[in-house]
């Protein structure tokens, strides 16, 4: 195509500019990709920690009210429930329990609020296989050794033991062996303690770990003076993450059936309902509550959504520079060109031909610079994601949900990024572009002066 | 045979802010096929004026342009612009080739713009008037890579390659040297022998007027000779001569 042609000798005929421009161009798509693949790298920090740490794929909770303001988070007679969920759920592959409480630690030198997980050790593979030790420069100031850590995951077999995280450990100014104190509310509003040693301390997962602590099932039923058979809540994990909210609609149903009371479906995560939904209710007794993982995560994809409109407003802003550039750019081309637009049309050429012309030569200098700044961009953010990059300030690893740099790269991503970039650059051409379409072919015939 | 252009009452204003200026006053002019016209005035005179309307690039204020049948005032731009690719050649005074363009791509381009010839009948029609117009050899070279002579012989090429029936030619030879102007002139009279081209040139250069069949005097916007008494008489001295003003 011959307009085609004009279109790339005339970008490779003004190098200077369109070097300018394309470099711009080049530098946003390549921060555009970064930003995408850190919010995928987020988003999968999210996933894999939310269904380690805080949720299964499908929840069965409960909560538990003695009077219209109480509320408590139990289930009774655990072990039904588990036989309720694997014939509900015949794809579950993992089904376990964890009590819940919650409270404060305190040590020596300090105190924390936490929700507490009660765990046993062996139905935990998952959650084990997400967690790392921590460093001692992670919690402590100045250790002597910064990289050295402490401790054993499997000591949590053992009664009245902690695992703490990094943020924890470092409030607390606790070590691994020391001892802490839980100390909870019992149903009746008696305060209960127990003393647990730390055992672990685990990296940081962000706000995903803020408030999380695990220790072992009896630990829990010992504070709140649980009868057997009480839990906290049933996780079931599917074969098939995507499948948990037709799993949690499903199990729902059977659960009515067999005439347990539940709750309304509410995309919250299980502390909100504990400390703010259920006591406000009025209503006495015990009801289950089936969520999924994204209902519990919910809070979290805020995080996400913030990051996303933070890069967005982000590249709007860049983006906005680089239609300012190419509109100006493109207009000073279209004054330079008048008489050659002119013969143009003069010999037959259409002002739709024109148009496309100038749009080409945009959108050309766009696919060509963008697209060779998203392929860097990925390939810059597979790069950090490999040198695992770690992270010291606290506030990005709450909203990172890591202590370390987690960049993924998608396809998708370059594409979209690509995409609008091209697109931005073809249509800051497009008035500019209408401007010599409505060139007159008499210019053509005006002498030089 | 029907005249290929006439021109009947033709008046042409250009807006200058809130006056106008008349550039053309009531213009009547006939063009058989088959030509080789030259419109001779001095500079401001308006031949580049007629040349525009006669050329479908512009449209008369009043009066009427009639280009091989079709009265141009009634055409939409859209049609005007066919009406130039398929039936109108032009050679500009400053060449105007598509700098980015190689020379054979710039001879192409109007092919490529009536679309429906196949390849190779388009690169040899290209290639034959290349050689014609006596650029064969600079075929791949760019525009600003050769003289102003040959870039307009390629600006000929250019006119000539599909075949039109009326070459506008607006002073083809006032950026050229004499002894090139002459050639140009000489090729494009050959070319009109040979092929049987319509030309219509305007210039004030005398010895370029030599050449023409037919001399069209214009002053200040009015036909004064419409050179139809056959060639205007070397003895025009008396019609004193233009410096050339560029
Ligand atoms: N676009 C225009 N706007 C205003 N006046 C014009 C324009 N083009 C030509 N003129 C005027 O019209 C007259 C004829 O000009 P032109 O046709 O260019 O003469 P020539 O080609 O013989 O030198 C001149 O007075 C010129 O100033
Ligand atoms: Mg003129």
């Amino acid at each position: 195509m011959i307009i085609f042609e004009i279109a790339r000798n005339n970008l490779l005929a003004s190098r200077r500019r369109t070097l300018f421009l394309g470099t711009a161009l080049f530098g946003v798509t390549l921060l555009f990709v970064l930003l995408l693949s850190l919010t995928a790298g987020v988003t999968d920090n999210l996933i894999r920690g939310a269904t380690a740490v805080s949720s299964g794929h499908v929840n069965i909770a409960g909560y538990y009210k003695s009077s219209p303001t109480d509320s408590q988070a139990l289930v009774t007679n655990v072990d039904t429930l588990k036989a309720e969920a694997r014939q509900a759920l015949p794809d579950a592959v993992v089904v376990i329990d964890r009590l819940r409480g919650w409270g404060k630690i305190i040590a020596d030198r300090g105190s924390v609020q936490t929700g507490i997980n009660g765990i046993a050790f062996d139905d935990e593979a998952d959650l084990f296989s997400m967690l790392t030790l921590a460093p001692a420069k992670d919690y402590r100031e100045n250790p002597a050794n910064p990289e050295e850590t402490r401790g054993n995951f499997a000591d949590l077999q053992k009664p009245n033991t902690i695992l703490l995280f990094a943020g924890q450990a470092k409030l607390l100014k606790a070590e691994v062996g020391d001892s802490v104190t839980l100390r909870t509310e019992t149903l009746k509003g008696a305060t209960n303690t127990a003393d647990v040693t730390v055992v672990a301390i685990a990296r940081d997962l962000g706000l995903l770990s803020g408030f999380a602590s695990f220790v072992p099932k009896q630990a829990v039923i010992d504070l709140y003076q649980f009868k057997p058979g009480v839990s906290g809540v049933v996780q079931i994990y599917l074969k098939d993450i995507k499948r948990s909210t037709a799993a949690m609609n499903e199990l729902r149903a059977h659960l009515a059936k067999k005439g347990y009371a539940q709750l309304e479906h509410d995309a919250q995560p299980f502390f909100i309902k504990l400390l703010q939904t259920v006591p406000g209710e009025d209503w006495t007794g015990a009801k289950l509550d089936v969520t999924t993982w994204e209902d519990e995560g919910a809070f979290l994809v805020q995080i996400i959504n913030g990051l996303k409109a933070v890069s967005l407003a982000l590249v709007m802003l860049l983006a906005f520079v680089i239609v300012v550039g190419i509109s100006n750019t493109m207009t000073i081309a279209v004054r330079e060109r008048t008489r050659e637009i002119g013969t143009l049309r003069a010999i037959g050429m259409n002002r739709s031909s024109i148009l496309m012309l100038f749009l080409l030569e945009a959108a050309i200098l766009g696919i060509v610079a963008s697209g060779a700044g998203g392929l860097a961009g990925a390939g810059i953010a597979a790069a950090i994601n490999a040198a695992a990059i770690r992270v010291d300030v606290d506030a990005m690893r709450i909203v990172l949900l890591s202590d370390t740099l987690h960049l993924v790269p998608r396809v998708v991503d370059v594409v979209i990024a690509v995409a609008v970039l091209t697109f931005v650059s073809a249509a800051a051409a497009f008035f500019p572009a209408l401007r010599a379409a409505r060139i007159t072919p008499v210019t053509a015939m005006q002498s030089a002066e | 045979m029907s005249a290929i252009i006439e021109v009947q009452g033709v008046i042409k204003d250009y807006p200058l802010g809130k006056l106008s200026v008349r550039a053309l006053h009531g213009v009547d002019l006939t063009i058989a096929r088959g030509e080789f016209t030259a419109i001779a005035g001095p500079s401001g005179s308006g031949k580049t004026t007629l040349l525009n309307l006669i050329g479908c690039v512009d449209v008369p204020t009043e009066g009427t342009v009639v280009f091989d049948g079709a009265v141009t005032s009634k055409l939409s731009d859209r049609e005007l612009t066919r009406l130039r690719l398929e039936k109108l050649g032009f050679i500009f005074q400053s060449f105007n080739l598509v700098a980015v363009l190689s020379v054979f791509q710039n001879v192409e381009l109007p092919l490529l713009l009536q679309g429906g010839i196949g390849n190779d009948e388009r690169k040899k029609r290209v290639v034959d008037i290349l050689d014609r117009v006596g650029i064969g050899k600079y075929i791949g070279h760019r525009p600003n890579e050769l003289s102003g002579g040959q870039r307009q012989r390629v600006a000929i090429a250019r006119a000539l390659v599909t075949r039109p029936k009326l070459v506008l030619a607006d002073e083809p030879t006032a950026n050229l040297d004499s002894v090139t102007g002459g050639q140009i002139l000489g090729l494009m009279k050959e070319l009109n022998q040979q092929q049987g081209v319509t030309f219509l040139f305007s210039t004030h250069d005398h010895r370029v007027m030599e050449l023409a069949g037919r001399i069209v005097q214009v002053q200040d916007g009015r036909v004064v000779d419409d050179g139809k008494q056959g060639k205007t008489p070397t003895s025009a001295s008396a019609a004193a001569p233009t410096p050339a003003a560029h």
